[in-house]
C-alpha cells in the first residue's frame, strides 16, 4: 500500500463534507424557491409585464375639421406639408451605399452629410430638435439608430412638392429615405379672420394627461389656442384612430394584436360671418384709422372694432378686431419671436377687442337710460326737458349732505363749447337724437323738481342696462369674453370704500364713470332696441357638418366660461348652434326681467314686483334713434345717413376715458380727457336686418370717426344683398 | 502495484449530464438568435466547441492528472505570463481586457487560470497534508493563489477573483482549517470589504449600488437587463411559452440572452420544468464531482475534483442568482449552457481532469 492510503481517514472529516453538501443543497434549494416564487406565485404579474413589453398602441391621426364662412368660403383648412425622413433600419447594409445615399440626398435637399460620426458630433447633434437645421444627415441617422431604428427621423422639414416628388421617384435607389406627409393648418383669409378663427398650437405640458386620456398624442397633435379653433376644439379635432400592434425591442411593428380602430374626422364648422362683409368692415376700419393717424401724424387710434349682426337672428356677419395678427405664421410651429412681439405689443393684437376688452360706452349707453326713464314713467313723449349747456350739481354722498360751493361741480353738455346756452328745452326724442348729456343727467339723476320720481336712479338704470345685455357675458361661442360693469352703490362701497354719490348717478346715466362694456354688449343693447325688445343670442356658428357634409345637430353650453361644452344633445344652459336656429335670449316686452324698485327722492328700495318693458317704451327709444338721423341740424347721425337710400337709425358715443395708456401719456387733463369713438346703427328702420357697431380707441368724436365706418359697412351690406339677389344666391344675412 | 487504466471507472453519468447540458445550451442559443444576424453562426460554432470539448474530456481523462502536477512550475509561469501580457496586449472589450484574439477565436486566459490555480492548490495541499493547519500553511496557499489572482484582479475581473477565492476557501475548509482561524478570517473579510469598496471601479460600485437600491424609475437604465430577465422568467410560468416562442427572447427585449441570461431565456420558453431541469443538471454534475473527490486516490485528485465542483457550483449558482436578481449582475456565464468558446472549453478541461481522477480512484477491489 502507498503512504497515501494511510492518510486517507484523516483526509476528509465527514462533518466538513456534510457542511459542503449542506451549502450546496441550501443554495440550490434557495434558487428553486426563488424560481417557484417568480414563475408560479408571481407568474401572472410578470406575464402582464411581458405583454406590456411587446404591446404598442399606434395612434392614427384624425383629420381636423374645416372652417367655412356662411357661404362655404374656406377660412381654415389642412394642407399637406412634406418632410424628408430616413428610417435607420431600412438603410442598405453596405456602408458605401449608405454614404452614396447621404451624398445624393444632401445634394437635393441642401442638408450637409455631416462627416464622420464621432462622439463629439453626436453630442452636438443631440442639442438640436427635429426640423431645426444644424446637424448632418449621418449624425441625425446615427442618433435615431440608437434610439428607435424603425422610427423615421426628420432630415428636412417642409420641402417643396417638387423635392418630395423627386425623393419618391428615387425610392428604389434610396432605401430608407421617404417622404412624410404632415398636415398643417392653413388660413386663406389670414389676419382678416385671425381673431375669430384663431390658430393651433402644441398641447401644453400642463394638460398633457387630460388630452392623452382623450387619445391625443402630445408633440404631434395640435389643439386650438384661440378663436373658434379653441372654442370648438372638441368637435373640430375628431377622434384619433388606433392600432394595437406587436413590436420588438427595436420598435418594428410585427402585426396587429387587435382589429384596428379607424380615425374619425373632425366636424366642419360654418361660421355666420360673410367674408365679403368682413373684408369691407376691416377695410373701412383700417382706412378710417389710417386716415386719422396720418392726419395727426402719429399713432392716435391704436385699436378698433367693427361688429355686424343680424338683429333678428343674432348671427354675427362680421367681427373685426384691429390690430390683428397673421395666424398662418403659426401653421407649423409658434415662432417665439413672433409670439413675443405680439404679446408685448401694447395694442394687444392677440386680443379680440370685440368681446375681450371693456371700454366706457359713453353716449351709446343712453339707450338704457332712455328706455328706463320712459318705461318708469319719468318722461313721456310730451315731456319737455330743459337742457342748458351746463349744469351745476352738487355731489351728495348722503341724502342730507348740504350743497355748498365746495361740493358743487359742473356737468357739461357736449355742445357747450360750440353753443354755451345748450340745446334748450327739448323733447325726450330729441334728447336721444341730439345725445344731450344734460338731458340724460337729469333723467338719470333727477334735477330738483323738474324730473318726476327724482330721476331713474342707479338701481333702476342697472336693471334696464342688464335687460339690454350689459353686465353679463353674451355666451357667444368664443373664449375670453368679458362681462363689462354696471356699478351699484354696493359695488362702489366694496371696491372703492366710498358711498355712492349723486354725481356717480349722473355720469353713469351717460355711460361714463364706472360703466364699462364690450363692443358686443353695446351691439346687443342696440339689437334689443332695433328688434323691438327681442334680444337674440349672438352667435358665430352657423352650422356644423360631418365629414360627408350632413348637418349635425349641436348644442353649445358655455358652462363657467373656462371650458365650453359642445354636444350633440341639449344640456342644462345650452343653446342650439346647428342646424342654425335663432335663439331668443329674452324678449323684454314679454319676460318680466325688470325688478321693481319703489323710488322716492332719488332713493330706491327693491320690491318683489317684476315687470316687462312696455313695447311703447322700446318704440319711443327706437324713434329717438331714428331721429338722430333725420333731425337737422343736431341729429348726431344726420350728416352720415341723411342721404342714405335706406332708413337708418342709430346712436353715437364719445366716451371719455383715462386708462393706463392715457395716463402715461399725460392726457388725463381735467375736463379734457381723451375719448373713444362709438357708433351703433341699424337698418332698415322699419324691419332691421343689419346692426353694426364701430369702435375706435382714442378715436375722438363718435359721429366723425366711428360713424363713417358703420356707414360704409351698412352700405356694403345692402350692395352685397343686391348682388346676391341679382345672382340668384341666398341674400347676405339670410 | 500497477493500476491499469480502467474505462469502467470513467464517470459516464457525469459525461452524460455534461452532454445534456451542452446540447440544451446549443438548442437555446439557436432560439436566442431571434433574427439577429450577428448571432446566426453561434449555434454551429457552439456545437463545434462541444464536440471538440468532448474529445478534450476523453484525452484528459486518459492522461494521469499527476502528470500536470509534476509540471506545475512551467504551467504556473506560462499562465502568469499570459495574464501579465493581458494588461498590455489583450483586446479591450467591454471595458476590461479579458481576451486574446487567436485567429477568429477569442481566448480568455482567465478561464484557464482558474484551472491552473485548482491544479496548483491541489498539488500544494497534497504536499502539505501532514503539516499543521497553522497560519503559515494558510498563507502559503494564499501566496500560490494570489500569484496568479493578482493579475486577474488588475484586469479588473472581480467576479472571477471571487470565484477563485471561493474555490480556495472550499479547499482549505476540506483540508481542515481551524474554526478559530475561520472566525478571524471572516472578521478580516468584512473589515477588508468595507475598506476596499471605495477602491472598486465605478461600474462595479454602480452594480452593487443598483442591486442594493434599485431605482424604480430606471426601467431603461442600468437595471434594464435584470428587469427584462425577471419578466422572462416570471412570464414563463410552469410550462413556458414554447421553444422559439418566448416573447422576451424572440422580440429581443432581453440582451445577452445567449450568454449571461440564457437561463432566463430557457425559463421563458420551457417554463419551470426547463428551469428545474437546468438546476438539477448543474446539481447532478456538482454531485458527481464531489463523489469523485471522495473516492479519489490521493489528496491532489480529491482537491482537483472538489475545486471543479466548487467552480461549477459557485459559477452556476451565481449566474442563476443573478438571473433571478438575488445578487448583482456579475458577468459569470451559466456553465455548459451559455455561449462562449473559451468558457466551454475550460469547463470541458475541468470535466476531463475530474474524469482523470475518477478513472484513477482508490480501488474498490481492495
Amino acid at each position: 500500500m502507498s503512504s497515501g492510503s494511510v492518510s486517507r481517514p484523516a483526509r476528509f472529516e465527514a462533518w466538513r463534507l456534510n457542511a459542503v453538501y449542506a451549502v450546496i443543497f441550501l443554495g440550490l434549494t434557495g434558487l428553486l424557491f426563488r424560481l417557484l416564487t417568480l414563475q408560479v406565485l408571481q407568474g401572472e404579474n410578470w406575464k402582464i409585464s411581458a405583454v406590456d413589453n411587446y404591446t404598442f398602441e399606434v395612434s392614427v391621426p384624425a383629420a381636423r375639421g374645416i372652417i367655412y364662412d356662411r357661404n362655404g368660403y374656406i377660412l381654415a383648412r389642412n394642407l399637406a406639408s412634406y418632410n424628408i425622413v430616413i428610417t435607420p433600419a431600412n438603410l442598405p447594409d453596405d456602408e458605401s451605399d449608405i454614404q452614396r445615399i447621404y451624398r445624393e440626398v444632401s445634394d437635393l435637399i441642401d442638408v450637409p452629410v455631416g462627416g464622420p460620426v464621432t462622439d463629439e458630433s453626436l453630442e452636438e447633434a443631440k442639442l438640436f430638435s427635429a426640423c431645426i437645421p444644424g446637424p448632418g444627415i449621418a449624425q441625425m441617422v446615427a442618433l435615431q439608430d440608437t434610439l428607435a431604428p424603425y422610427t423615421p427621423v426628420k432630415i428636412k422639414c417642409n420641402v417643396t412638392e417638387e423635392i418630395a416628388r423627386t425623393v419618391q421617384e428615387k425610392s428604389a435607389d434610396w432605401m430608407g429615405v421617404e417622404v412624410e406627409v404632415e398636415p398643417i393648418r392653413d388660413y386663406p383669409t389670414g389676419s382678416l379672420t385671425a381673431n375669430l378663427v384663431g390658430f393651433l398650437g402644441p398641447i401644453p405640458a400642463s394638460q398633457e394627461e387630460e388630452y392623452r386620456a382623450l387619445g391625443f398624442i402630445p408633440n404631434r397633435d395640435k389643439i386650438g389656442y384661440a378663436g373658434v379653433e379653441s372654442s370648438m376644439q372638441d368637435i373640430l379635432a375628431g377622434k384619433n384612430g388606433s392600432r394595437i400592434v406587436k413590436i420588438d425591442v427595436a420598435g418594428q411593428e410585427l402585426g396587429n394584436l387587435q382589429p384596428p380602430r379607424a380615425p374619425e374626422a373632425g366636424h366642419n364648422i360654418y361660421l355666420t360671418i360673410d367674408t365679403r362683409l368682413q373684408m369691407v368692415a376691416e377695410a373701412s376700419l383700417k382706412e378710417e384709422i389710417e386716415f386719422w393717424n396720418t392726419y395727426f401724424g402719429k399713432i392716435r387710434i391704436s385699436s378698433g372694432v367693427v361688429i355686424a349682426m343680424n338683429p333678428k337672428t343674432g348671427e354675427i356677419l362680421a367681427m373685426v378686431s384691429y390690430p390683428s395678427y397673421e395666424n398662418n405664421r403659426f401653421a407649423r410651429i409658434i415662432p417665439s419671436y413672433y409670439l413675443q412681439q405680439l404679446s408685448q405689443d401694447p395694442t394687444k393684437p392677440l386680443l379680440n377687442n370685440a368681446i375681450g376688452a371693456e371700454f366706457p360706452p359713453g353716449s351709446v349707453f343712453k339707450l338704457s337710460t332712455a328706455t328706463g326713464a320712459f318705461n318708469e314713467g319719468i318722461v313721456d313723449l310730451s315731456t319737455i326737458i330743459d337742457a342748458p349747456g351746463k349744469l351745476e350739481l352738487c355731489e351728495k354722498f348722503n341724502p342730507n349732505d348740504p350743497c355748498t360751493g365746495t361740493n358743487t361741480r359742473p356737468f357739461v353738455d357736449h355742445i357747450y363749447e360750440k353753443k354755451p346756452e345748450g340745446f334748450g328745452p327739448i323733447s325726450f326724442l330729441q334728447c336721444i337724437a341730439y345725445s344731450s348729456n344734460v338731458c340724460f343727467y337729469k333723467l338719470g339723476g333727477g334735477y330738483f323738481d323738474q324730473i318726476a320720481q327724482g330721476g331713474l336712479g342707479i338701481e333702476r338704470l342697472k336693471q334696464y342696462a342688464e335687460a339690454l345685455g350689459y353686465n353679463k357675458r353674451s355666451n357667444i361661442e368664443l373664449y375670453g369674453e368679458q362681462d363689462g360693469l354696471i356699478p351699484s352703490p354696493d359695488w362702489k362701497r366694496i371696491n372703492t370704500g366710498e358711498n355712492w354719490s349723486t354725481g356717480d348717478t349722473y355720469i353713469a346715466s351717460v355711460g361714463q364713470g364706472y360703466v364699462l362694456a364690450t363692443p358686443l354688449q353695446i351691439l346687443m343693447s342696440g339689437a334689443t332696441i332695433a328688434n323691438n325688445g327681442k334680444l337674440m343670442q349672438p352667435t358665430v356658428i352657423h352650422q356644423v357638418t360631418d365629414g360627408e357634409g350632413n348637418v349635425v345637430p349641436m348644442w353649445f353650453n358655455p358652462n363657467d366660461y373656462i371650458k365650453f361644452d359642445v354636444t350633440e344633445f341639449p344640456t342644462d344652459g345650452s343653446y342650439q348652434i346647428s342646424p342654425f336656429t335663432p335663439n331668443l335670449k329674452w324678449d323684454v316686452t314679454v319676460t318680466p326681467i325688470i325688478k321693481g324698485y319703489s323710488c322716492d327722492g332719488g332713493y330706491c328700495d327693491l320690491t318683489d314686483e317684476t315687470k316687462i318693458i312696455q313695447p311703447e317704451s322700446i318704440a319711443a327709444v327706437r324713434s329717438g334713434t331714428r331721429m338722430a338721423v333725420t333731425e337737422t341740424p343736431f341729429g348726431t347721425l344726420y350728416k352720415i345717413f341723411n342721404n342714405f337710400p335706406i332708413a337708418v337709425a342709430g346712436k353715437t358715443g364719445t366716451a371719455e376715458y383715462c386708462d393706463d395708456v392715457a395716463r402715461a401719456a399725460e392726457r388725463c387733463n381735467f375736463g379734457a380727457w381723451p375719448t373713444h369713438s362709438w357708433t351703433l346703427s341699424y337698418a332698415p328702420y322699419d324691419d332691421p336686418e343689419i346692426i353694426v357697431v364701430a369702435f375706435a380707441y382714442n378715436g375722438g368724436e363718435g359721429a366723425s370717426v366711428a360713424a363713417p365706418i358703420v356707414q360704409r359697412v351698412i352700405e356694403a351690406y345692402f350692395e352685397l344683398k343686391a348682388i346676391d339677389i341679382a345672382q340668384g344666391r341666398t341674400p347676405i344675412g339670410q | 502495484m500497477l493500476r491499469s487504466l480502467s474505462w469502467r471507472s470513467f464517470d459516464f453519468l457525469l459525461l452524460g449530464a455534461v452532454v445534456l447540458a451542452s446540447a440544451f445550451g446549443v438548442a437555446m442559443i439557436r432560439s436566442a438568435i431571434a433574427g439577429n444576424e450577428e448571432l446566426l453562426l453561434y449555434p454551429t460554432r457552439q456545437t463545434y466547441f462541444v464536440l471538440v470539448g468532448l474529445v478534450v474530456i476523453f484525452l484528459l481523462a486518459g492522461i494521469d492528472y499527476r502528470y500536470w502536477l509534476s509540471i506545475h512550475w512551467p504551467i504556473y509561469i506560462v499562465m502568469m505570463g499570459f495574464l501579465i501580457s493581458l494588461s498590455g496586449l489583450g483586446q479591450a472589450a467591454f471595458g476590461a481586457q479579458r481576451w486574446f484574439q487567436v485567429g477568429v477565436l477569442f481566448l480568455q486566459p482567465t478561464e484557464f487560470a482558474k484551472i491552473v490555480i485548482i491544479l496548483i492548490l491541489a498539488r500544494y495541499f497534497e504536499k502539505s497534508q501532514f503539516e499543521p493547519r497553522d497560519l503559515k500553511w494558510l498563507a502559503k496557499s494564499l501566496a500560490w493563489t494570489w500569484g496568479l489572482l493578482i493579475w486577474i484582479l488588475l484586469q479588473p475581473n472581480l467576479s472571477n477573483v471571487i470565484v477563485t477565492m471561493v474555490i480556495w476557501f472550499f479547499m482549505v475548509w476540506m483540508n481542515g482549517i481551524e474554526l478559530k482561524t475561520l472566525f478571524w478570517m471572516g472578521v478580516t473579510a468584512v473589515i477588508g470589504g468595507t475598506i476596499a469598496f471605495p477602491f472598486l471601479e465605478d461600474y462595479q460600485k454602480q452594480r452593487v449600488i443598483n442591486f442594493l437600491f434599485p431605482d424604480e424609475n430606471a426601467s431603461y437604465g442600468a437595471i434594464y437587463n435584470v428587469q427584462q430577465a425577471l419578466i422572462a422568467i416570471g412570464s414563463g410560468g410552469l410550462f413556458g411559452e414554447g421553444y422559439g416562442h418566448g416573447t422576451q427572447v424572440q422580440l429581443r427585449f432581453m440582451k445577452v440572452r445567449h450568454t449571461d441570461f440564457i437561463f432566463s431565456a430557457i425559463s421563458q420558453e420551457f417554463g419551470m420544468v426547463g428551469a428545474v431541469l437546468v438546476i438539477v443538471t448543474i446539481g447532478f454534475i456538482v454531485w458527481r464531482c464531489i463523489r469523485t473527490a471522495q473516492k479519489a486516490r490521493d489528496v491532489s485528485g480529491s482537491m482537483i475534483a472538489l475545486g471543479v465542483a466548487t467552480l461549477l457550483f459557485f459559477q452556476g449558482a451565481a449566474n442563476l442568482a443573478m438571473n433571478m436578481n438575488l445578487i448583482p449582475v456579475s458577468g459569470l456565464p451559466l456553465p455548459f449552457f451559455s455561449y462562449g468558446g473559451s468558457g466551454l472549453m475550460s469547463l470541458m478541461v475541468c470535466v476531463g481532469l475530474v474524469e482523470s481522477v475518477a478513472m484513477r480512484h482508490k480501488s474498490m477491489e481492495f
